[in-house]
């Protein structure tokens, strides 16, 4: 995800280590580093500038605090200033409201939409959204599939060209429900007739939010964009979707500079469940190289019962196969591996590219292979010897090769997982972190 | 289109031209102090070789040298120019590298217009990384039918659409046209390419959500073949080049349908990103040629340059609009003659 940024950052952090004084050149070489990061996350070249000359600013400035080494003191920095990049979360109230999604073209919206819808019904709400995109053909069918495999009732119709007058009738027919959520037509900030539009579909449904969504791919037009639509409708929140792609969503931050909002929801998956509240120390964390423990636990509680993964005994270190077959298991419903992994506080801790590098498909096999394992074998593998792995393979109808692959995978994870746990001698992000107090 | 970085890229060759400019005023003082204050430049010279050699080139044979040092600061600006214009970090690089060594070190002939010798290393590495466009009408002119051309891409980026735009300037290039309805997992996309072709009345072949779209694609390939249709126009389903079981779908796609181009659909706005799920398709399943989308949305034109730089693959066309019509072939040259300005 956001693991890229992650490396160069802490490849510029590690430069600092060793250092007894705050040296001018080394805080140059880390802002220059950091520089090209941001940058190369798609930041906005104004912001990105900014925050180098206060964090240069800032480290060569104040003293470090006594206790503090130079390292901790220049991150401190760094960290404080990105939080203020990043801003808080917006807020998301439980309560009856009108929301109205505005965005440009192909950045998720109608797909946000019915995430959205998900996201209040589970949260107990009654909600209804209404489809005013009458442009795209195909954009009722679509939101009107998603909403009705969650039996969400979709007001629209395709036969209509005056979005205005879904508006209007669709407010006034789903009156009963707690949340409506208006998915409109994608639009650009030089289209002013559509720009034109979406205020007018504004001064009609008085929404009580009005979010934008950007595309993490989304580059430095982000913060023009973001201007055009914060001057039309006043935008105060945004949703960043398509995280689970290789993008790091730097744009985004723009339009929260922008439109002097929060982010408030992050769009990482192509099922409906795929959408999680913006945390904005997770967000930093990650760009840190640091996981985000916060995140995973609150997305384990919801989606899954508190026997399914034991997120604390594995990193205590108790990290059986059994475990594994949990997580394996887990998987679909939290999404992909590597995702789970960026939210664990792995530290400044590598885990090898090729522990990611397994494709559904192979977890099934491993599944599978698992299934034909003893009790005693899944709580300890360390009894596996050649011939379990024979008997194993043929009532898996695998090969003996492929019951190794597996355990191979198991030691690596095992490892891995280990290496949070411990800290010991390493630089623990997490006690660092909580030292200073949240932070902020 | 691109007005923005193209403004910006006029000021820059301005400054560059003007750092250069700073370097000739010695010249003429030193040739009139010939007889009168001769002393002082002689000094300066025994105090700096590479003075020396410049103030001998300039007497010797009426050059002279620029230096790294003179162009350092507007190269950092236009750096800054091409990153706010969403050229992509290594490919801003590669370009800078590119002006730097062409101006350096270069001497220049007193006679010789500055504009010139700047504007020609700015649209040297601007061409170079550009590279040539793509022209799908002679294409499929001198190519066996059915042309097959499957559509690939990220989510969100306009492949449906531009499916659709590219039939209808086909169909208005007088060739005839089939689509194959491949996105089978997105709910209303069927639906969204059907309303598309019935407008422009183009047949579509099809089977419901969810289908295998290899099936749905040959059997595309198949109905062109018997109806001796000139091209077939695959769309795709939006995937992430960092999906695995995805891009094998796409791969088995290729393999059963044996397309003659594999088009790369990206949005002009993208950032960053746009070259590494570029080189990542490109990697995985091939491209011959991309198209850009949305680039009426901004007058920037960084998405191409990077995409183009990072694949090496001719850009075909930019989408510019909604409408059907809103689609023109690309051509780097006239780009590059644009961005910079040179007929004005």
């Amino acid at each position: 995800m956001l693991d890229r940024l992650g490396t160069s950052l802490k490849d510029a952090v590690k430069k600092l280590a060793g250092k007894t004084v705050v040296d001018r050149a080394a805080v140059e070489e880390l802002v220059r580093d950091l520089q090209r990061a941001l940058i190369q996350a798609d930041v906005n070249v104004r912001l990105v500038m900014q925050l180098s000359e206060a964090i240069k600013k800032r480290a060569l400035e104040e003293q470090p605090p006594k206790g503090m080494t130079v390292r901790e003191h220049v991150l401190r920095i760094v960290y404080q200033e990105l939080v203020r990049l990043v801003g808080s979360a917006g807020e998301v109230k439980l309560e009856p409201q009108v929301i109205l999604m505005a965005g440009l073209q192909g950045s998720g919206k109608t797909t946000t939409t019915a995430k959205l819808a998900r996201y209040f019904q589970r949260k107990g709400l009654r909600v209804a959204v209404i489809c005013a995109d009458t442009f795209r053909p195909g954009a009722f069918d679509q939101l009107n599939t998603l909403c009705s495999r969650i039996h969400v009732p979709c007001f629209g119709n395709p036969g209509e060209k005056d979005a205005l007058k879904i508006v209007r009738e669709g407010l006034k027919s789903l009156s009963s429900a707690e949340v409506i959520i208006i998915d409109t037509q994608g639009r650009h900030a030089l289209e002013s007739d559509l720009i034109r539009e979406i205020i007018d579909i504004q001064a009609i449904a008085s929404a009580q939010h009005r979010w934008l969504v950007i595309d993490a791919a989304l580059g430095q037009q982000a913060a023009e964009q973001a201007r055009k639509f914060h001057e039309a409708i006043s935008i105060d929140g945004v949703i960043i979707t398509k995280m689970d792609g290789t993008a790091k969503g730097g744009g985004a931050l723009s339009a929260v500079a922008e439109t002097r909002s929060g982010i408030v929801f992050i769009g990482s998956g192509e099922t409906i469940d795929d959408l999680e509240r913006f945390d904005p120390d997770g967000f930093i964390s990650r760009l840190l190289g640091m996981g985000d423990l916060k995140a995973l636990v609150e997305k384990a509680e919801e989606t899954l019962a508190a026997a399914e993964v034991d997120v604390n005994a594995m990193l205590r270190g108790k990290f059986s196969l059994r475990d594994m077959y949990n997580q394996l298991e887990a998987v679909t419903r939290m999404g992909p591996l590597k995702q789970i992994m960026s939210m664990l506080p792995l530290g400044n801790m590598e885990i090898p590219e090729d522990a990611y590098d397994i494709t559904s498909t192979k977890m099934q096999r491993y599944r599978i292979i698992m299934d034909s394992m003893t009790a005693a074998e899944m709580d300890d593998p360390s009894v596996i010897g050649s011939s379990r792995i024979q008997r194993i393979a043929r009532g898996a109808g695998a090969s003996p090769e492929e019951v190794r692959e597996l355990l191979r995978y198991y030691k690596m994870m095992k490892r891995a997982l280990k290496g949070v746990r411990g800290g010991q001698g390493r630089f623990n992000m997490q006690r660092m972190l909580k030292k200073f107090g949240g932070g902020t | 289109m691109f007005e923005g970085l193209r403004s910006r890229l006029q000021k820059i060759t301005g400054s560059l031209e003007d750092r250069i400019e700073q370097t000739i005023p010695a010249e003429p003082s030193v040739e009139k102090t010939g007889v009168p204050g001769g002393a002082a430049p002689a000094e300066a010279a025994e105090k700096d070789p590479s003075l020396l050699s410049r103030v001998k080139v300039l007497i010797t044979d009426r050059e002279f040298f620029i230096s790294e040092k003179d162009v350092e600061e507007p190269l950092f600006e236009l750096q800054m120019v091409l990153l706010e214009n969403d050229v992509a970090l290594p490919v801003a690089d590669e370009i800078i590298r590119r002006v730097r060594e062409d101006l350096t070190g270069k001497r220049r002939k007193i006679g010789e217009p500055l504009h010139e010798i700047v504007t020609a290393a700015l649209r040297n590495a601007l061409m170079s990384v550009l590279g040539d466009g793509f022209d799908l009408v002679s294409y499929i002119r001198n190519h066996e039918r059915p042309v097959r051309i499957l559509f690939t891409g990220v989510n969100g980026t306009g492949k449906t659409t531009t499916v659709a735009k590219v039939a209808a300037y086909l169909k208005k290039q007088g060739f005839s046209v089939v689509i194959g309805a491949g996105d089978t997992f997105r709910a209303g996309a069927l639906e969204q390419i059907d309303v598309h072709a019935d407008r422009l009345g183009i047949k579509v072949i099809q089977h419901q959500q969810g289908a295998d779209p290899s099936a749905v694609l040959f059997d595309a390939v198949s109905y062109a073949k018997a109806h001796r249709i000139d091209a077939v126009l695959a769309d795709t389903a939006g995937r992430f080049h960092n999906r695995a079981n995805l891009m094998n779908q796409l791969e088995k796609i290729r393999r059963v349908m044996n397309p003659d181009l594999i088009v790369y659909v990206d949005e002009a706005v993208a950032g960053n990103d746009a070259v590494i799920r570029a080189h990542e398709f490109d990697r995985t399943v091939g491209a011959d040629a991309v198209i850009l989308t949305k680039a009426d949305m901004d007058s920037r034109g960084g998405a191409a340059i990077s995409i183009a730089h990072t694949i090496g693959k001719p850009v075909m066309f930019l989408g510019t609009g909604q409408g059907y019509d809103d689609i023109v072939p690309f051509s780097p040259a006239r780009v590059v003659e644009e961005l910079l300005g040179v007929s004005a």
